[in-house]
């Protein structure tokens, strides 16, 4: 039986720095700028920058193989996530359209081995 | 029975069923945490922070690929402070949510806005986006938000003490990390309404390829910055377009 262990000294502070800067991140605007009103213009790039910061989060993971841009190896990856969108954009929903974009994801593979 | 307490019955009956339906909304993601936590147990283990320390790790950080970034540099013998800062640089885009919800739970008290800041990461943020986008459960949003948490929180932890303890691993084959960007497409594809926002991603998401090799993801900040540009551009040009067809008429 493993019961674990403790890791060093060094190892806690940076699990207590990593910790509370994250939170201090995660409060900065919810808590610590509280009740400060955000310019109209300033909320409106905000509502911009939701997609922009997660279509960058998510077309490397897409495109990307060991950071290079490889369509061959990526074609089906590519294919699955237009298939996955397209269902997400026209029926809504999450399971279904997860469920149809891994699926294709697996029959593209397939193909693409031959 | 006062109509007061039927009314407060109603509501707590009504927070309930928001609560709920966030424990189902995020039921879907579970399987886009397995491989990703499994690989940051391990990693945490190998950064000699101890089985205990990468669990702790997970709990108290909640935060992947920063998580990542941290045992990382741990392991390359980093000095502490940087591997610390280089953590926190990979989730500077949790300000980017942090000032996008925090006009709209402008009546939240001190000990709601510890919540709401607790679980902050891109799921539970992106589903509370989505419910917003729907409508549903305006009143309950935190409970909405807290149902989330209480499905991914618990789950990504014990995903990393099973990396920890057991150095599991699944088979690549499998290719269940896909599941990540692909649960990010489907939550934010329904979400982009106006050109602004198609134009937003389209600029972010092709910033985000170009600038990929950036250290730190430091290429995701930029990439958010431009694609914010673009997007109001955009904004401004066919702001401009519709003065200019209301004035023709």
């Amino acid at each position: 039986m493993n019961w674990g262990g403790f890791g060093s000294v060094d190892g806690w502070l940076a699990i207590v720095g990593l910790a509370v800067g994250t939170f201090l991140i995660r409060y900065s605007f919810i808590g610590l700028l509280a009740g400060k009103r955000l310019s109209p213009r300033f909320e409106r790039a905000l509502q911009l920058a939701v997609p922009a910061i997660f279509a960058a989060l998510v077309l490397p993971l897409i495109l990307l193989q060991a950071g290079e841009f490889d369509l061959h190896a990526r074609w089906p990856h590519i294919v699955a996530t237009i298939i996955a969108g397209t269902y997400a954009w026209w029926r809504r929903g999450m399971f279904i359209p997860l469920l149809v974009g891994m699926v294709a994801l697996h029959l593209l593979l397939l193909i693409a081995d031959k | 029975m006062s109509p007061g307490a039927h009314n407060a019955d109603a509501d707590s009956g009504a927070a309930r069923i928001a609560y709920l339906a966030g424990i189902r909304e995020t039921f879907v993601l579970i399987p886009s945490y397995v491989p990703f936590g499994l690989v940051c147990g391990v990693a945490g283990v190998q950064a000699g922070l101890g089985e205990w320390g990468a669990v702790a790790l997970a709990a108290f950080a909640f935060a992947g690929s920063s998580q990542a970034v941290l045992t990382q540099f741990l392991s390359s013998g980093a000095p502490l402070l940087v591997a610390v800062l280089s953590g926190l640089v990979v989730n500077l885009r949790m300000a980017v949510y942090s000032a996008a919800i925090s006009p709209r739970i402008s009546g939240a008290s001190r000990k709601e806005r510890l919540l709401w800041a607790a679980f902050l990461v891109d799921q539970t943020f992106i589903s509370n986006e989505a419910r917003r986008d729907r409508g549903e459960h305006e009143a309950h949003a935190l409970a909405f938000y807290l149902g989330c948490a209480t499905m991914l929180w618990p789950w990504w932890v014990l995903m990393n003490a099973i990396g920890a303890f057991a150095g599991a691993k699944l088979p690549a084959s499998w290719q269940l990390e896909f599941t990540i960007p692909l649960s990010f497409v489907v939550m934010v594809v329904p979400l982009l309404k106006s050109r602004g926002q198609a134009a937003a991603a389209i600029a972010g998401g092709a910033a985000g390829v170009l600038l990929y090799a950036m250290p730190l993801k430091t290429g995701l900040i930029a990439a958010c910055v431009f694609g914010t540009c673009v997007g109001m551009l955009v904004d401004a040009f066919m702001t401009s377009r519709q003065n200019r067809i209301e004035a023709a008429k």
